[in-house]
C-alpha cells in the first residue's frame, strides 16, 4: 500500500470521526502555558468565524487594527493572466491580511514585505534583507495537485490547498524571521523553517493542527518527484523527508491525537519513537530564540482566535 | 574564527612512525622513507614549526578511556589509538571548552560499526569497529576523484568524533537546534575542520565526505523517514560548508561539477549561517585565548591514517 492510499484512508477516518464532532476544548502545546483565563481575552472563535456558507465570504476582520504594522502585504498583479483567478481568490480570502494579524505578536526590528508574485519558478528564495515571496506558480501547482472529484467521505481538496499554502507562507516567513532576528540556526535552514512552521501549526489546538499538518503533508505525499544523485545537492529536503518531518512534529506535540499516524503505518514506529524528543528540542529552540521576540499578550489573543476554516468555494 | 592558523601541515613526529608495527612490508617501508625524507626537508625549512605547547593542559572535565576490546582483533586497533594518544589529544583540543559537567569519551567495542553519544551517561562512545571499517573502506590508491587513504581514515575518524561532540554540546549546553540535529552535528564537525587552515580542511573534509559518498541512499519512501539525512545530502552539506568557508581550497569541487553550481551559489550564506550559530551558541562557552592556542597547533601528523 503506498503512502497516498494510506493517507487517504487515515484522513477519511479523521474526517468521519473528528470533523463530525469538533472538539470544544483545544489542547495547547505552547512553550509558555498561559496561567489561566485572562480578562479581556476574546472568546475562542470570535475573530475569524467561518462563513458557514457555500459562497466564500471573506472572514470578518476584527475591530481595531491589531495586525503587525511592520508587516506589509501585497498581491502583485501577475503578467500571466492564468494566475489572475488565484490572485482574486487569495484577495477575497484576505489571506495575507490574516497573516498580518497572525504575525501581530512578533516584534520585528524592521519592515517585512510579504508578497505573492509571479516568479517564473516555483520558489523565489528569500535574500537577506529582502521580501518574503510566495509564487503564483507554486500555488498553481498545489491547485493542480489537489484531487478533484473526491468521494463524499474523502478529504476535501481545499484541505490540501489550504494546508500547502499555509505551509509555504510560514516556511518562507520563518526563513525571513531567522534573518531579521538573527536567530542561530543549527541544521539546514530549509528544514529549520519547516520545523518552525510545523511548531506554529500545532499551537492552535488539535483541529487546526490536523487540518494544516495533514493538508501540507498530503501535498508533499502527492509529489511524484524521484530523488537521485545530484538531486540530493538541493538545499531543500526531499518531499518524502518533509512529509515525515511534519507528521513527526504533529505526533511529537500531541501523541494522543496523532496516534492514527502510527496505526495507519504512515509514520514508521522507528521514527515515531523519536518524535517526542524531537518536539522537545524544537520547543526549546523556539523558547530560546523566537519567544523573546514575541509579545505574550498578543500571542494569547492570536492563539484564542479561530483560524483556517475550510470555507473555500467548492 | 575562519582563516585560522594556516601553516604548512605536518608535524613530524618520529615517535609515531613506528606505529607501522609488525605488518610492515616493503612498500610500506618505501612509504616511510618517503615520509621521513619529506619530514626532514620540512623540519629543516620550518625551524619554527609549531608544536604543542607543553603548557596546554587537558580539559579537566573531559574524562577519557580506552576500554579493552571484547574481540582480539580489535586489540591492535586499541593499541594504535592509544599509542597515537588520540583521546589525550582530543582532551587537549577541548581545553578551551567550559563544560558544565564531565564529558566522558571512550573507545570501545560496540558490536556494530558506529560512534554515538549517550545522553544518559554524558558520554561519547567511539567504536573500534568504526575505525576498523574506515580502514576497510579507505581506498588503497587514490581514487579517480582524488580521495586518498589517509584522508578517509583521518577525516572519517575526526568527523565521527566532532559529530558526536556536536550532539554532546547541543545536549550539555542546552543549545537551540532548529533543524535536524544530525545535520547540526555535521555542521559543527565541518565548521571545526575549517578552523585549522586549508590543508587540514582539505584532508578532513574530503575524508568525511568520502564516507558519505560510499553509503547507500534511501530509495523507498519509508527509508526517507530516518532521522539522518540521506548520505548524499550529507556529502553535499560538507562540501558546501567547506566551499563557503574556504572557497579557494574547495573550488575544484565546483569546477568539476561535483558540487553543482545551483547549490554552490548558496554556500557562502550557509557557512555564515553556521558561523553565526557557532558564535551565538557555542562561543560563549569557550575560552578565546586558549582557543587561539589550540588553533595554532598542528594536530595532524604525517603518520596519521597509516597502520
Amino acid at each position: 500500500m503506498n503512502g497516498i492510499t494510506r493517507l487517504a484512508l487515515a484522513l477519511a477516518l479523521i474526517a468521519a470521526t473528528l470533523w463530525a464532532a469538533p472538539l470544544q476544548a483545544q489542547p495547547t502545546f505552547g512553550p509558555s502555558k498561559p496561567g489561566g483565563p485572562e480578562a479581556g481575552k476574546p472568546a475562542p472563535g470570535k475573530v475569524f468565524r467561518p462563513s458557514g456558507s457555500e459562497t466564500a465570504a471573506a472572514p470578518a476582520l476584527p475591530d481595531g487594527d491589531w495586525g503587525n504594522f511592520l508587516v506589509d502585504v501585497a498581491y502583485n498583479e501577475p503578467k500571466d493572466p492564468q494566475f489572475l483567478p488565484i490572485r482574486e481568490r487569495l484577495m477575497r480570502r484576505q489571506a495575507l491580511e490574516q497573516l498580518r494579524l497572525f504575525l501581530s505578536p512578533l516584534k520585528l526590528p524592521r519592515k517585512l514585505l510579504v508578497q505573492i508574485d509571479q516568479c517564473n519558478a516555483e520558489r523565489r528564495p528569500y535574500q537577506p534583507g529582502g521580501a518574503v515571496t510566495i509564487c503564483y506558480e507554486y500555488i498553481a501547482k498545489v491547485d493542480q495537485t489537489a484531487p478533484r472529484n473526491q468521494p463524499p467521505d474523502g478529504l476535501p481538496r481545499e484541505m490540501m490547498m489550504v494546508g500547502a499554502f499555509v505551509q509555504a507562507v510560514l516556511h518562507e516567513v520563518a526563513i525571513a524571521v531567522f534573518d531579521v532576528l538573527e536567530i542561530p540556526v543549527w541544521g539546514r535552514e530549509s528544514d529549520a523553517a519547516d520545523k518552525l512552521a510545523g511548531f506554529i501549526m500545532v499551537q492552535f489546538g488539535r483541529d487546526v493542527a490536523l487540518k494544516v499538518i495533514v493538508g501540507a503533508s498530503w501535498f508533499f505525499d502527492a509529489s511524484d518527484r524521484a530523488w537521485s544523485e545530484t538531486d540530493f545537492a538541493s538545499e531543500q529536503s526531499p518531499e518524502a523527508q518533509r512529509f515525515y518531518n511534519y507528521l513527526c512534529i504533529a505526533f511529537g506535540a500531541d501523541p494522543a491525537s496523532f496516534k492514527f499516524l502510527i496505526d495507519q503505518k504512515m509514520l514508521p514506529e522507528r521514527r515515531a519513537q523519536r518524535c517526542t524528543n524531537e518536539f522537545y528540542a524544537l520547543r526549546l529552540a523556539f523558547a530560546k530564540t523566537v519567544l523573546p521576540h514575541v509579545d505574550q499578550q498578543l500571542l494569547k489573543r492570536v492563539q484564542a482566535a479561530t483560524w483556517l476554516m475550510l470555507d473555500e468555494p467548492k | 574564527m575562519s582563516g585560522a592558523a594556516n601553516m604548512t601541515m605536518t608535524r613530524c613526529d618520529w615517535f609515531n612512525l613506528d606505529i607501522l608495527g609488525a605488518r610492515m612490508r616493503i612498500s610500506r617501508i618505501a612509504a616511510v622513507l618517503i615520509v621521513a625524507a619529506a619530514c626532514l626537508m620540512l623540519q629543516s625549512s620550518l625551524t619554527l614549526a609549531q608544536s604543542r605547547p607543553p603548557e596546554l593542559a587537558a580539559n579537566s572535565r573531559v574524562i577519557i578511556d580506552y576500554i579493552d576490546p571484547r574481540l582480539q582483533r580489535s586489540q591492535a586497533t586499541m593499541e594504535r589509538l592509544k599509542k597515537r594518544q588520540v583521546l589525550e589529544d582530543l582532551s587537549m583540543f577541548l581545553s578551551p571548552l567550559k563544560l558544565p559537567r564531565v564529558l566522558r569519551v571512550r573507545t570501545k567495542s560496540c558490536g556494530q560499526v558506529n560512534a554515538f553519544y549517550v545522553p544518559a551517561e554524558w558520554a561519547i562512545n567511539l567504536c573500534y569497529e568504526f575505525y576498523e571499517n574506515l580502514e576497510a573502506i579507505a581506498p588503497n590508491k587514490p581514487t579517480p576523484q582524488g580521495y586518498t587513504r589517509d584522508e578517509v581514515i583521518i577525516g572519517g575518524f575526526i568527523d565521527a568524533i566532532f559529530h558526536e561532540l556536536g550532539h554532546a554540546l547541543f545536549d550539555m549546553l542546552n543549545i537551540p537546534v532548529f533543524g535536524r540535529e544530525e545535520d547540526g552535528a555535521d555542521q559543527l564537525s565541518a565548521f571545526l575542520m575549517l578552523q585549522f587552515g586549508k590543508d587540514v580542511a582539505r584532508t578532513t573534509i574530503k575524508g568525511a565526505a568520502f564516507t558519505y559518498l560510499s553509503a547507500k541512499n534511501p530509495r523507498t519512501r519509508t527509508e526517507f523517514a530516518a532521522e539522518h539525512g540521506a548520505p548524499a545530502q550529507r556529502f553535499f552539506n560538507y562540501l558546501c560548508l567547506a566551499y563557503g568557508g574556504e572557497p579557494e581550497a574547495f573550488k575544484e569541487f565546483v569546477d568539476q561539477n561535483i558540487l553543482p553550481k545551483s547549490r554552490a551559489e548558496s554556500c557562502t550564506r550557509e557557512f555564515h549561517q553556521v558561523r553565526r550559530a557557532f558564535a551565538k551558541t557555542i562561543l560563549p562557552h569557550i575560552d578565546q585565548d586558549l582557543m587561539k592556542r589550540v588553533q595554532s597547533i598542528q594536530w595532524l601528523r604525517p603518520s596519521d591514517g597509516k597502520q
